[in-house]
C-alpha cells in the first residue's frame, strides 16, 4: 500500500518549479512599466477635467456637442441667404430686354406657364418685359392645356 | 524605500516618476511570481505584471491608505490573473478542464521541473483546483501569507479561506497518493 502524500512533509518552496525568467528580467522591468506609463496631458487646461467625475466629464461633452450644433445653425442661417442677395443685386444691373432675349434664345426651355406663374406669384413682374394687361395674362392663362394649369 | 514614504513622493508631481520607479523595483518580484504561479507562462506573467503597475499607477492617487500597500497591490494583480483566465476561457469557449490543461501541459515542458515525478504531480494537483480555490492555496501555502491579509486581498472572509485552504490541502494530497506511482 503506498504511504498516503502529506503536504506537510513535502519540502516547501517559494513558488513552484518554474524557469526563472530571463537574467536581466527584473534590471529592465521597471523602464519597460515606465516607458507604458499613460503621458501627462499636453495642455495644462486639460488636467483639471481629471478631477471631475466620469458622469460630469460625459455631461460636460455632451453640452459641448450640443453648443456646437447649436452654433453652427445659428451661424449658416444668414450666410446662406448671402450669395442668393449677392446674385440678385448682379441681375438686377442687367437690363431685362437682355434678360428675356437670353431666356428665349439659351436654350433655357423657359415656358409660357412659367412667366404665367411668375406674374401669378409677383402681379408687377411681368410688366416691364411682357407688355400684356392682366386681362391678356388671365385669357393666356385660360387658352393653357388644363394639364399645364396644375402649376397653378 | 518605505511605503510612507513612496505615497508622500508620488503626491508631489515633481518627484512621482521617481516614487513609482522605487515601488515597482520594491514590489515587482513579489507581483511577478504572484501572477507566474496562477498562469505558468513567463510571457503571459511578464503582461500581466506590466498591466498590474499600470493600474497601480492610475490608481495610486485614490488609495485609501486604509490597507497595507503591498496588500492593495496584491487585490489588483489577484484581479488581473482571474479576469485574465476567465476570459481565455471566454475567448475560447473552454471548459475549466481545457484551461487546466493547457497550463499543465505549459508547466510539463518547463524544463526547470527536471524529472522530480512527486513535484510534477504535485503541481498537476494545484492546476486542477479551481482558479479562486488554486488562489487561495497559493497564497497560503507558497507566501505564507497571515489568513487576515487573504481576506483583504480576496475579499472573502477568514472562515471561508481556512475552509478553501482545506478542502484544497486534502484534493492535492488525495490527487498526489492516488497518482504517484503513475
Amino acid at each position: 500500500m503506498k504511504p498516503p502524500f502529506k503536504l506537510d512533509a513535502h519540502p516547501r518552496r517559494p513558488h513552484p518549479l518554474l524557469s526563472e525568467p530571463p537574467a536581466d528580467y527584473f534590471d529592465q522591468l521597471p523602464m519597460r512599466v515606465m516607458a507604458r506609463l499613460p503621458r501627462p496631458d499636453a495642455a495644462p487646461g486639460g488636467r483639471w477635467l481629471a478631477w471631475l467625475s466620469p458622469a460630469l466629464r460625459t455631461g460636460l461633452a455632451s453640452v459641448a456637442v450640443l453648443g456646437g450644433f447649436a452654433a453652427s445653425f445659428y451661424l449658416s442661417g444668414p450666410q446662406a441667404a448671402g450669395p442668393a442677395v449677392a446674385a440678385n443685386a448682379s441681375l438686377d444691373a442687367v437690363p431685362r430686354t437682355e434678360l428675356v432675349g437670353y431666356l428665349l434664345t439659351s436654350g433655357a426651355r423657359v415656358e409660357n406657364t412659367d412667366l404665367a406663374v411668375l406674374a401669378a406669384a409677383h402681379p408687377g413682374l411681368a410688366k416691364g418685359f411682357l407688355q400684356a394687361t392682366e386681362a391678356e395674362l388671365t385669357d393666356a392663362l385660360d387658352a393653357q392645356p388644363s394639364e399645364e394649369l396644375l402649376y397653378l | 524605500m518605505e511605503d510612507h514614504e513612496i505615497l508622500l513622493k508620488f503626491q508631489d508631481p515633481a518627484s512621482r516618476n521617481l516614487a513609482f520607479n522605487q515601488l515597482v523595483r520594491k514590489y515587482q518580484s513579489k507581483v511577478y511570481w504572484h501572477v507566474r504561479k496562477m498562469v505558468v507562462d513567463h510571457d503571459d506573467a511578464d503582461d500581466l505584471t506590466q498591466d498590474v503597475f499600470i493600474k497601480v499607477w492610475k490608481h495610486l492617487s485614490t488609495f485609501r491608505q486604509d490597507a497595507q500597500l503591498f496588500t492593495w497591490i496584491y487585490r489588483i494583480a489577484t484581479n488581473e490573473c482571474l479576469n485574465f483566465l476567465s476570459s481565455k476561457r471566454r475567448k475560447f469557449l473552454l471548459p475549466l478542464t481545457d484551461v487546466s490543461a493547457e497550463l499543465m501541459a505549459k508547466m510539463e515542458a518547463d524544463p526547470a521541473l527536471g524529472g522530480d515525478a512527486i513535484e510534477l504531480k504535485l503541481q498537476q494537483a494545484i492546476l486542477r483546483l479551481p482558479d479562486k480555490q488554486r488562489l487561495v492555496f497559493n497564497l497560503r501555502y507558497y507566501d505564507e501569507m497571515p489568513y487576515e491579509q487573504m481576506a483583504e486581498v480576496t475579499g472573502t472572509s477568514v472562515g471561508a479561506l481556512k475552509a478553501s485552504y482545506h478542502h484544497a490541502v486534502k484534493k492535492v494530497e488525495e490527487y498526489v497518493t492516488r497518482h504517484a506511482a503513475d
